[in-house]
Protein backbone atom coordinates (compact mmCIF):
# COMPACT_ATOMS: atom_id res chain seq x y z
CA UNK A 1 0.00 0.00 0.00
CA UNK A 2 1.01 3.53 -0.97
CA UNK A 3 1.61 5.68 1.74
CA UNK A 4 0.92 9.10 1.54
CA UNK A 5 2.99 11.04 4.29
CA UNK A 6 0.47 12.82 4.64
CA UNK A 7 0.75 13.23 8.83
CA UNK A 8 4.22 14.51 8.31
CA UNK A 9 3.68 17.11 6.26
CA UNK A 10 0.72 17.73 8.73
CA UNK A 11 0.07 16.37 11.99
CA UNK A 12 -2.09 19.17 13.80
CA UNK A 13 -5.54 18.74 12.53
CA UNK A 14 -6.75 21.41 14.61
CA UNK A 15 -4.95 23.39 11.49
CA UNK A 16 -7.13 21.73 9.18
CA UNK A 17 -10.31 22.42 10.98
CA UNK A 18 -9.16 26.45 11.53
CA UNK A 19 -8.49 26.87 8.11
CA UNK A 20 -11.79 24.95 6.79
CA UNK A 21 -13.70 27.33 9.18
CA UNK A 22 -13.19 30.38 6.84
CA UNK A 23 -15.99 30.20 4.05
CA UNK A 24 -13.78 32.30 1.82
CA UNK A 25 -10.87 29.60 1.99
CA UNK A 26 -13.54 26.78 1.30
CA UNK A 27 -14.17 28.78 -1.63
CA UNK A 28 -10.86 28.88 -2.67
CA UNK A 29 -10.47 25.30 -2.06
CA UNK A 30 -13.43 24.42 -4.71
CA UNK A 31 -11.92 26.60 -7.32
CA UNK A 32 -8.17 24.66 -6.51
CA UNK A 33 -10.48 21.39 -7.13
CA UNK A 34 -10.82 22.55 -11.63
CA UNK A 35 -6.94 23.25 -11.60
CA UNK A 36 -4.18 25.01 -10.36
CA UNK A 37 -4.37 28.53 -10.57
CA UNK A 38 -2.47 31.76 -9.69
CA UNK A 39 -3.56 34.31 -6.74
CA UNK A 40 -4.49 36.87 -9.50
CA UNK A 41 -6.82 33.98 -10.93
CA UNK A 42 -7.92 32.96 -7.80
CA UNK A 43 -8.41 36.50 -6.08
CA UNK A 44 -10.72 37.07 -9.36
CA UNK A 45 -14.02 35.59 -8.22
CA UNK A 46 -13.51 37.03 -4.90
CA UNK A 47 -14.08 40.93 -3.52
CA UNK A 48 -10.97 40.40 -1.91
CA UNK A 49 -7.19 42.16 -2.45
CA UNK A 50 -4.54 39.71 -3.80
CA UNK A 51 -2.46 40.23 -0.16
CA UNK A 52 -5.58 38.69 1.34
CA UNK A 53 -5.63 36.48 -1.03
CA UNK A 54 -2.22 35.16 -0.58
CA UNK A 55 -2.76 35.10 3.66
CA UNK A 56 -5.86 32.85 2.48
CA UNK A 57 -3.03 30.81 1.03
CA UNK A 58 -0.62 30.62 3.38
CA UNK A 59 -3.31 29.05 5.69
CA UNK A 60 -4.17 26.84 3.57
CA UNK A 61 -0.69 25.73 2.84
CA UNK A 62 0.29 25.38 6.47
CA UNK A 63 -2.52 23.23 7.30
CA UNK A 64 -1.48 20.87 4.15
CA UNK A 65 -4.41 21.49 2.17
CA UNK A 66 -2.58 22.90 -0.90
CA UNK A 67 0.80 23.07 -2.51
CA UNK A 68 2.45 25.31 -4.12
CA UNK A 69 4.99 26.08 -6.66
CA UNK A 70 8.34 27.60 -5.21
CA UNK A 71 10.50 27.82 -8.18
CA UNK A 72 7.57 29.14 -10.31
CA UNK A 73 7.24 33.06 -10.18
CA UNK A 74 3.45 32.83 -10.21
CA UNK A 75 3.40 30.33 -7.47
CA UNK A 76 0.46 28.30 -8.70
CA UNK A 77 -1.57 26.77 -6.04
CA UNK A 78 -2.87 23.30 -6.26
CA UNK A 79 -5.33 21.23 -4.12
CA UNK A 80 -3.75 18.49 -1.81
CA UNK A 81 -6.80 17.57 -0.07
CA UNK A 82 -6.81 14.08 -1.55
CA UNK A 83 -4.94 12.72 1.58
CA UNK A 84 -6.41 15.20 4.24
CA UNK A 85 -9.72 13.53 2.98
CA UNK A 86 -8.48 10.09 3.81
CA UNK A 87 -7.64 11.31 7.59
CA UNK A 88 -10.07 12.91 8.25
CA UNK A 89 -12.71 10.13 6.33
CA UNK A 90 -10.78 8.00 9.03
CA UNK A 91 -11.21 9.80 12.30
CA UNK A 92 -14.99 10.14 11.45
CA UNK A 93 -15.15 6.55 11.39
CA UNK A 94 -13.15 5.87 14.54
CA UNK A 95 -15.57 8.85 16.03
CA UNK A 96 -18.31 7.30 14.72
CA UNK A 97 -17.33 3.77 15.05
CA UNK A 98 -18.45 2.71 18.59
CA UNK A 99 -21.55 5.06 19.08
CA UNK A 100 -22.93 3.56 15.84
CA UNK A 101 -22.09 -0.31 17.18
CA UNK A 102 -23.54 0.49 20.36
CA UNK A 103 -27.03 1.66 18.89
CA UNK A 104 -27.15 -1.44 17.04
CA UNK A 105 -25.95 -3.04 20.40
CA UNK A 106 -29.38 -1.83 21.39
CA UNK A 107 -31.36 -3.32 18.67
CA UNK A 108 -29.74 -6.59 19.10
CA UNK A 109 -30.44 -6.65 23.02
CA UNK A 110 -34.15 -5.04 22.66
CA UNK A 111 -33.88 -8.25 20.36
CA UNK A 112 -32.58 -10.35 23.09
CA UNK A 113 -35.66 -9.33 25.55
CA UNK A 114 -38.21 -9.59 22.50
CA UNK A 115 -37.33 -13.13 22.31
CA UNK A 116 -35.11 -14.95 24.59
CA UNK A 117 -35.22 -18.41 23.42
CA UNK A 118 -33.97 -17.30 20.02
CA UNK A 119 -30.71 -16.17 21.65
CA UNK B 1 3.50 6.43 30.33
CA UNK B 2 1.09 7.78 32.54
CA UNK B 3 0.00 10.96 30.87
CA UNK B 4 -0.82 8.84 27.37
CA UNK B 5 -3.70 10.02 25.31
CA UNK B 6 -6.91 8.32 25.89
CA UNK B 7 -9.81 7.76 24.09
CA UNK B 8 -13.09 6.98 26.74
CA UNK B 9 -16.63 6.01 25.72
CA UNK B 10 -19.39 5.38 27.81
CA UNK B 11 -22.94 4.17 27.23
CA UNK B 12 -25.82 2.86 29.42
CA UNK B 13 -27.71 -0.34 27.89
CA UNK B 14 -31.30 -0.69 29.52
CA UNK B 15 -30.54 -4.55 30.11
CA UNK B 16 -28.85 -6.55 32.70
CA UNK B 17 -25.37 -7.41 32.35
CA UNK B 18 -25.37 -11.02 32.16
CA UNK B 19 -27.36 -9.98 28.54
CA UNK B 20 -25.05 -7.64 27.55
CA UNK B 21 -22.14 -9.84 28.14
CA UNK B 22 -23.76 -12.27 25.96
CA UNK B 23 -24.13 -9.86 23.12
CA UNK B 24 -20.53 -8.92 23.44
CA UNK B 25 -19.71 -13.09 24.03
CA UNK B 26 -21.60 -14.82 21.40
CA UNK B 27 -19.69 -14.02 18.06
CA UNK B 28 -23.16 -14.94 16.39
CA UNK B 29 -24.42 -11.74 18.34
CA UNK B 30 -21.82 -9.74 18.46
CA UNK B 31 -21.61 -9.58 14.53
CA UNK B 32 -24.78 -8.28 14.33
CA UNK B 33 -23.63 -4.80 15.95
CA UNK B 34 -20.16 -4.24 16.30
CA UNK B 35 -19.63 -2.18 13.02
CA UNK B 36 -21.83 0.07 11.45
CA UNK B 37 -23.13 -0.28 8.55
CA UNK B 38 -21.03 -3.11 6.98
CA UNK B 39 -21.32 -6.80 7.18
CA UNK B 40 -19.22 -8.08 10.05
CA UNK B 41 -17.80 -11.57 9.19
CA UNK B 42 -16.11 -12.76 12.70
CA UNK B 43 -13.54 -15.31 11.05
CA UNK B 44 -12.25 -16.20 15.16
CA UNK B 45 -13.29 -15.78 18.81
CA UNK B 46 -11.37 -17.40 21.04
CA UNK B 47 -12.14 -15.57 24.58
CA UNK B 48 -9.49 -16.20 27.01
CA UNK B 49 -6.16 -14.56 27.26
CA UNK B 50 -4.43 -15.15 24.91
CA UNK B 51 -6.89 -15.73 22.55
CA UNK B 52 -7.87 -14.14 19.38
CA UNK B 53 -11.10 -12.28 17.63
CA UNK B 54 -9.87 -12.32 14.15
CA UNK B 55 -12.79 -9.57 12.35
CA UNK B 56 -13.54 -8.46 9.00
CA UNK B 57 -15.85 -6.02 8.24
CA UNK B 58 -17.15 -5.74 4.39
CA UNK B 59 -18.96 -3.04 2.54
CA UNK B 60 -19.40 -3.48 -1.09
CA UNK B 61 -16.45 -4.81 -2.71
CA UNK B 62 -14.57 -3.48 0.07
CA UNK B 63 -12.99 -5.24 3.35
CA UNK B 64 -11.15 -4.37 6.38
CA UNK B 65 -9.49 -6.71 8.78
CA UNK B 66 -9.02 -6.26 12.42
CA UNK B 67 -7.63 -8.43 14.94
CA UNK B 68 -8.24 -7.93 18.84
CA UNK B 69 -5.67 -10.35 21.41
CA UNK B 70 -7.34 -10.65 24.34
CA UNK B 71 -5.27 -10.15 27.88
CA UNK B 72 -7.68 -10.04 30.75
CA UNK B 73 -11.41 -11.51 30.44
CA UNK B 74 -13.44 -11.18 33.85
CA UNK B 75 -16.83 -12.56 32.94
CA UNK B 76 -19.46 -9.60 33.22
CA UNK B 77 -17.09 -7.33 34.60
CA UNK B 78 -14.08 -6.82 32.43
CA UNK B 79 -12.42 -7.24 29.26
CA UNK B 80 -8.87 -5.84 28.30
CA UNK B 81 -7.48 -6.52 24.90
CA UNK B 82 -5.04 -4.97 22.29
CA UNK B 83 -6.44 -4.00 19.32
CA UNK B 84 -4.77 -4.01 15.70
CA UNK B 85 -6.84 -1.43 13.90
CA UNK B 86 -5.87 -2.57 10.27
CA UNK B 87 -3.89 -5.80 9.92
CA UNK B 88 -3.54 -7.60 6.32
CA UNK B 89 -5.64 -10.85 4.96
CA UNK B 90 -3.01 -13.06 6.63
CA UNK B 91 -3.97 -10.88 10.31
CA UNK B 92 -0.57 -9.51 10.24
CA UNK B 93 -0.73 -5.72 11.61
CA UNK B 94 -0.37 -2.99 8.86
CA UNK B 95 -0.25 -0.01 8.80
CA UNK B 96 -3.44 2.15 8.73
CA UNK B 97 -4.52 3.04 4.77
CA UNK B 98 -5.94 6.59 5.55
CA UNK B 99 -3.81 8.00 8.44
CA UNK B 100 -0.35 6.07 8.36
CA UNK B 101 0.49 7.28 11.80
CA UNK B 102 -2.39 6.03 13.84
CA UNK B 103 -1.03 3.61 16.06
CA UNK B 104 -1.38 0.31 15.12
CA UNK B 105 -2.15 -1.48 18.70
CA UNK B 106 -4.46 -0.30 21.05
CA UNK B 107 -4.67 -1.55 24.66
CA UNK B 108 -8.60 -1.56 24.74
CA UNK B 109 -10.68 -2.06 28.24
CA UNK B 110 -13.92 -2.58 28.20
CA UNK B 111 -15.75 -2.83 31.61
CA UNK B 112 -19.30 -3.56 32.25
CA UNK B 113 -21.27 -2.26 35.42
CA UNK B 114 -24.71 -3.12 36.56
CA UNK B 115 -27.14 -1.44 38.68
CA UNK B 116 -30.78 -1.20 38.41
CA UNK B 117 -31.27 -3.39 35.54
CA UNK B 118 -29.46 -1.51 33.22
CA UNK B 119 -25.47 -1.67 32.10
CA UNK B 120 -22.90 0.65 31.78
CA UNK B 121 -20.33 -0.25 29.56
CA UNK B 122 -16.70 1.72 29.33
CA UNK B 123 -14.64 1.76 27.10
CA UNK B 124 -11.02 3.04 26.59
CA UNK B 125 -8.39 3.53 24.65
CA UNK B 126 -4.52 3.97 24.57
CA UNK B 127 -2.12 3.78 21.71
CA UNK B 128 0.59 0.77 23.10
CA UNK B 129 3.82 0.34 22.18
CA UNK B 130 3.85 3.63 19.74
CA UNK B 131 6.52 5.98 18.73
CA UNK B 132 5.92 9.53 19.35
CA UNK B 133 4.80 10.54 16.01
CA UNK B 134 1.79 7.69 16.60
CA UNK B 135 0.82 9.34 20.11
CA UNK B 136 0.86 12.61 18.81
CA UNK B 137 -1.50 11.50 16.02
CA UNK B 138 -4.16 9.56 18.38
CA UNK B 139 -3.68 12.81 20.95
CA UNK B 140 -4.54 15.51 18.26
CA UNK B 141 -7.14 13.15 17.23
CA UNK B 142 -8.32 12.68 20.77
CA UNK B 143 -8.18 16.88 21.41
CA UNK B 144 -9.94 18.06 18.50
CA UNK B 145 -13.09 15.54 19.57
CA UNK B 146 -12.98 17.37 23.35
CA UNK B 147 -13.01 20.55 21.51
CA UNK B 148 -16.31 19.73 19.19
CA UNK B 149 -15.39 18.81 16.51
CA UNK B 150 -18.65 18.22 15.60
CA UNK B 151 -18.50 21.56 13.33
CA UNK B 152 -15.06 20.73 11.94
CA UNK B 153 -17.05 17.71 10.43
CA UNK B 154 -19.57 19.76 9.06
CA UNK B 155 -17.96 22.08 7.65
CA UNK B 156 -15.76 19.42 5.68
CA UNK B 157 -19.14 17.32 4.71
CA UNK B 158 -20.22 20.46 3.31
CA UNK B 159 -17.45 20.74 1.29
CA UNK B 160 -16.93 17.22 0.13
CA UNK B 161 -20.49 17.39 -0.95
CA UNK B 162 -19.84 20.01 -2.57
CA UNK B 163 -16.66 19.01 -4.43
CA UNK B 164 -18.46 16.24 -5.55
CA UNK B 165 -21.87 18.19 -7.00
Amino acid sequence: MEQTGYIQQQANLDTVFAALADPTRRAILIQLTMGEAAVNDIAAPFEISQPAVSRHLKVLERAGLIERDIDKQRRPARLKAQDMAAAVAWLTEFRAFWDNSFDQLDAVLLQMKQTPDDT
Amino acid sequence: MSDLPEYKFDRVFDAPVAMVWKAWTDPDLLARWYGPGVETIIHEFDLRPGGVWLNEMKWGDKSMCSKVAFLEVVPEQKMVWHHYGSTDSDWNSASNPMMPNWPPVLLTTVTFVEADGKTTVSLSQIPFDASAEEIECFADAMAGMSKGWGAGYKILDEMFAELQA
